[in-house]
């Protein structure tokens, strides 16, 4: 058996000098006078590789690598767009990158965590924010430990959360670790949440609320939100709303004119933030007057000496996070703010949204569109109708031989076989032109050559790899 | 500016293609009355008028020329490939890599990243990390009560405090048990109700705990129960004895300090390690080898993802999902561009420079280092008159270390310094200097 790229710790060339030390400026005394040698250790199996040949491993590594900047990356509720190369200068400015979080001079790190805070204020229509949590699913987690704070202040027993079976999968776990259990809610045949269903629920009185997106991983807009917002509310619930589908509403609809109490929002989706192959994300968190003395802390404040933290609040719940959350994400979000403007971004919102519906009308000749309407930033197709045993994987697989990304698959499960297109605004329409040829050819090629896709990918540095064998077998390192 | 490459003519074109008229109808299903009329922002920058207003705010930031503060963010020295690497299109502006065969050079770079962390902590296993020091903790502790099917964990005094915090609030999310005790009563508190002991080691106030003999006491006393360590500067481990070989079942750290640049604390890195009985217990993502299906070729692939959010939904182990690859990346270069002899080194200096700077620091007079156990590169310092050290170091322009009463209110006139590697000698003698001048201002001199 071959492996096509050798591991970094099996090269076999050896360094002979070290670039990377500052020389050692004072006396050097015995080691074991300051760390007893029992505490020592004795081997350290790393290698010693010279610069040039780490440089030109991982360059290697990142050609075989597939990014925004290859081209379309369609994966549905992920928001793949153009991450703007200057956010990466600003950020690594060295009064950015330098500073200490628990230095005191530190008044341009706050103001801008609180201008942006302003910003995402206006944007969404929420009363305060915090930015300590990392992620999305870090955000939920931190919005749904709000709720439970609020009710226990309450002295009201509500353990059970509604979400809909349309939600990102980190909902259900998010309120778990925070202690609910979960009731599902049935989407009906227009993908949009049943009323009698949520009516229903909170008429049981052990129900905090409900955890959705708008618009849903279906990529429909729900157009009764305001009624289901009012019921959960008549019963004393909070609305958390999923901020990940947030790009298309940019400028067009706000999450508290809708009636969330809670959201959170992914930087590193909707904001530009690049998303570095699964991370460092940041996914802050905002809510409603009732609920701003329930934010974590640090909480910033504009005071005429300047920003400073607020005082701790009993109902804060605490911290999520060391320090103030993932601050170099932060820096991007709101260079890419301040780059677009109001025009700019209610921009972004309105061609995500025609970039959606430009493929769902072309793609819906071919394959099937479980919910054919009017799109918002994603749409979903299904399997329904592909011929010869071939999968959505193997859709998908094909996909990358021709130089694309596949789209995110096997979700919603609401849908069977699912496909999730999410294109963004940032691909133009030859981009968006060429995808659909692609997916065209490939349609025809489940007819004629099945055996293509079944054994696709062929143009990859590695054809189709087996899952159940790493599962069965884990190798997990070297 | 913008990043959108349709011309009017184009948007109508696609307009038509769909059968609406207008950019609004496509909005067609959002009730009127909740449609925007308009967001009050300012109108957008170019990109001067962008870097200059970001150069103008950060200016409001001071840099210092040396630090001597730590508590959990480090100087390090960053080599200039570090930034170069994770700078490459294929690897920063790419998702999470779902398509194993498009997504190899990611998937083969975490995977050795994977390898490096267990080498260097001797652990079975690594995952592909997790947010930060903190939450890697807190995830922990979790974990432990998932494994053992106990509600109690034990957290012995030393730990940093925000990361006191952020256990707690993870514990009371799923009502467990959370006690903190002091090294000399721990034993009383350990019985078979335990899920956990977690402690820190270099711990907040620098201490270097005896760690074969702490599991050894705590196996005696409560053999089930599992012990956590975590570590806010691995750069230690470049001399320290690994916790692999200490027994210790979950190890975490904050990975700040291989080759991120601190960033005022964030992005981080979660260092996540366990046994290998663990395994199927374990937060996060896993990077796996695997073969081709048809064919001869090794390759990479995300595995168990049975433990996830996207499979397993509410019975996930975790509810994380993006975590901190780029951040895991960078420390991947940064432990091979030192390499064995770079990191023994640098851990070397680290130790043998603050050694330096402690026994300077007893020789002025009201200075008393209270560590009695061995330190690392922090170490806690009673002075004379810390406001008047810390006003002492900002005239030499450096960054003065931690006021520890900031965290514990009864710590009085205790200072947390930090030395490493990063501190010159020259910058450190300005720090003995400013420690002098806050002695001799302290006792009436000048």
């Amino acid at each position: 058996m071959t492996s096509n790229l050798t591991l970094i710790f099996n090269k076999g060339t050896k360094r002979s000098q070290h670039n990377f030390i500052p020389e050692m400026d004072i006396d050097r005394a015995d080691l074991t006078e300051i760390i007893p040698s029992s505490f020592q250790r004795e081997d350290l199996p790393l290698p010693d590789i010279p610069e040039v040949e780490i440089v030109r491993h991982y360059t290697e590594l990142s050609r075989r690598n597939y990014g925004i900047d290859s081209g379309i990356y369609p994966l549905g509720s992920c928001t793949m767009k153009y991450n703007p190369k200057i956010n990466e200068v600003i950020t690594r400015l060295p009064a950015f990158s330098h500073i200490h979080p628990l230095q005191e001079e530190n008044q341009g790190a706050l103001e801008l965590i609180h201008q942006l805070s302003e910003m995402l204020i206006e944007i969404t229509g929420m009363d305060g924010f915090t930015f300590q949590p990392a992620a999305g699913a870090h955000g939920e987690l931190t919005g749904i430990l709000i709720m439970k704070k609020y009710f226990e202040n309450k002295n009201l027993k509500k353990n059970k959360i509604l979400i809909p079976d349309s939600a990102h999968g980190t909902n259900p776990s998010s309120a778990k670790m925070a202690g609910f259990s979960i009731i599902e809610v049935r989407s009906n045949d227009a993908g949009e949440i049943p009323l009698d269903h949520i009516e229903f629920a909170m008429q049981q009185g052990d129900i905090a609320g409900i955890m959705l997106t708008n618009p849903n991983t279906l990529g429909i807009f729900d157009r009764q939100i305001k009624d289901i917002t009012n019921i959960i509310h008549k019963y004393g619930g909070l609305c958390y709303y999923d901020g990940a589908n947030l790009n298309p509403m940019l400028g067009i609809c706000r999450p508290k004119d809708m009636g969330f109490d809670i959201v959170h929002l992914n930087l590193h989706k909707t904001f530009s933030t690049p998303h570095g192959g699964g991370g460092p994300g940041s996914g802050p968190v905002g809510v409603t007057k009732e609920l701003v003395s329930y934010l974590p802390d640090p909480s910033i404040i504009a005071t005429e000496q300047g920003f400073v933290c607020r005082e701790k609040t009993n109902n804060s719940i605490g911290r999520i996070k060391c320090f103030w959350g993932n601050f170099g994400v932060i820096v991007r979000a709101y260079a890419y703010i301040l780059a677009l403007g109001a025009e700019g971004l209610k921009r972004v919102g309105q061609i995500a949204v025609l970039n959606a519906n430009y493929l769902r009308v072309l793609l819906k000749e071919k394959y099937h569109l479980p919910y054919d309407r009017i799109c918002q930033h994603e749409f979903v197709l299904s399997d329904r109708g592909i011929e010869n045993d071939i999968t959505t994987e193997d859709i998908a697989k094909r996909i990358l031989d021709y130089g694309l990304y596949a789209p995110t698959i096997y979700f919603p499960l609401i849908v069977k076989g699912a496909m999730m297109i999410e294109p963004t605004e940032t691909e133009s329409k030859a981009s968006l032109d060429n995808f659909v040829e692609v997916m065209i050819k490939i349609y025809d090629e489940i007819k004629t050559n099945p055996d293509l896709l079944k054994n696709a990918p062929h143009n990859t540095p590695v054809k189709r790899l087996d899952a159940v064998l790493a599962a069965r077998k884990p190798i997990l390192r070297d | 500016m913008d990043f959108i490459l349709h011309d009017k003519e184009t948007i109508a074109e696609m307009l038509t293609s769909i059968g609406v008229n207008s950019l609004e109808e496509l909005f067609q299903d959002i009730p009127v009355d909740l449609l925007l009329k308009k967001l009050n922002l300012p109108h957008g920058l170019s990109e001067p008028d962008l870097l200059r207003r970001f150069e103008e705010l950060s200016h409001k930031n001071k840099i210092y020329s040396s630090s001597f503060l730590g508590a959990g963010c480090y100087y390090h020295y960053i080599p200039s490939l570090v930034d170069f690497v994770i700078s490459l299109s294929g690897f920063y502006t790419a998702y999470t890599p779902y398509q194993a065969e498009a997504s190899q050079g990611y998937l083969q770079a975490i995977y050795e990243y994977q390898t490096a962390i267990t080498r260097l902590t001797q652990m079975d296993v690594a995952n592909a990390s997790v947010y930060d020091g903190s939450t890697a903790l807190a995830e922990a502790a979790i974990m432990a009560t998932v494994a053992t099917q106990k509600k109690k964990i034990i957290l012995l005094e030393g730990i940093h405090p925000e990361y006191v915090e952020v256990v707690k609030i993870y514990c009371w999310g799923q009502d467990i048990h959370f006690e903190i005790v002091m090294e000399d009563t721990l034993i009383s508190k350990l019985d078979e109700s335990v899920a956990a002991v977690l402690f820190q080691s270099p711990n907040f106030f620098g201490d270097i705990e005896n760690v074969t003999e702490l599991v050894q006491i705590i196996r005696d006393k409560a053999p089930k129960c599992l012990v956590v360590q975590v570590m806010t500067d691995p750069t230690c481990l470049g001399v320290l004895k690994p916790p692999g070989k200490s027994d210790i079942d979950i190890f975490v750290a904050e990975g700040q300090s291989f080759g991120i640049s601190p960033s005022f604390g964030g992005p981080g890195l979660g260092i996540f390690t366990s046994k290998q009985n663990y395994l199927r217990k374990m937060p996060g993502r896993l990077i796996g080898k695997t073969n081709e299906i048809d064919g001869e070729r090794e390759g990479f692939i995300l595995t168990l993802q049975t433990r996830e959010q996207h499979i397993r939904r509410e019975k996930a182990t975790s509810n994380i999902c993006t975590n901190q690859a780029l951040c895991a990346l960078a420390s991947l270069i940064y432990l091979v561009s030192l390499g064995k002899s770079g990191l023994r080194e640098i851990a070397f200096q680290n130790f043998q420079k603050s050694h330096y700077v402690k026994q300077k620091l007893e020789t002025i007079p009201g200075y008393q280092i209270l560590n009695k156990k061995p330190t690392y590169n922090e170490f806690l310092v009673k002075c004379p008159n810390i406001n008047e050290l810390i006003e002492q170091c900002k005239q030499e322009n450096l960054l003065p270390p931690l006021i520890i009463s900031k965290y514990f209110p009864n710590m009085k006139n205790i200072a947390l310094v930090c030395v490493t590697e990063s501190n010159s000698r020259e910058d450190i003698e300005k720090f003995i200097h400013a420690a002098q001048k806050a002695s001799k201002k302290n006792m009436g001199g000048n």
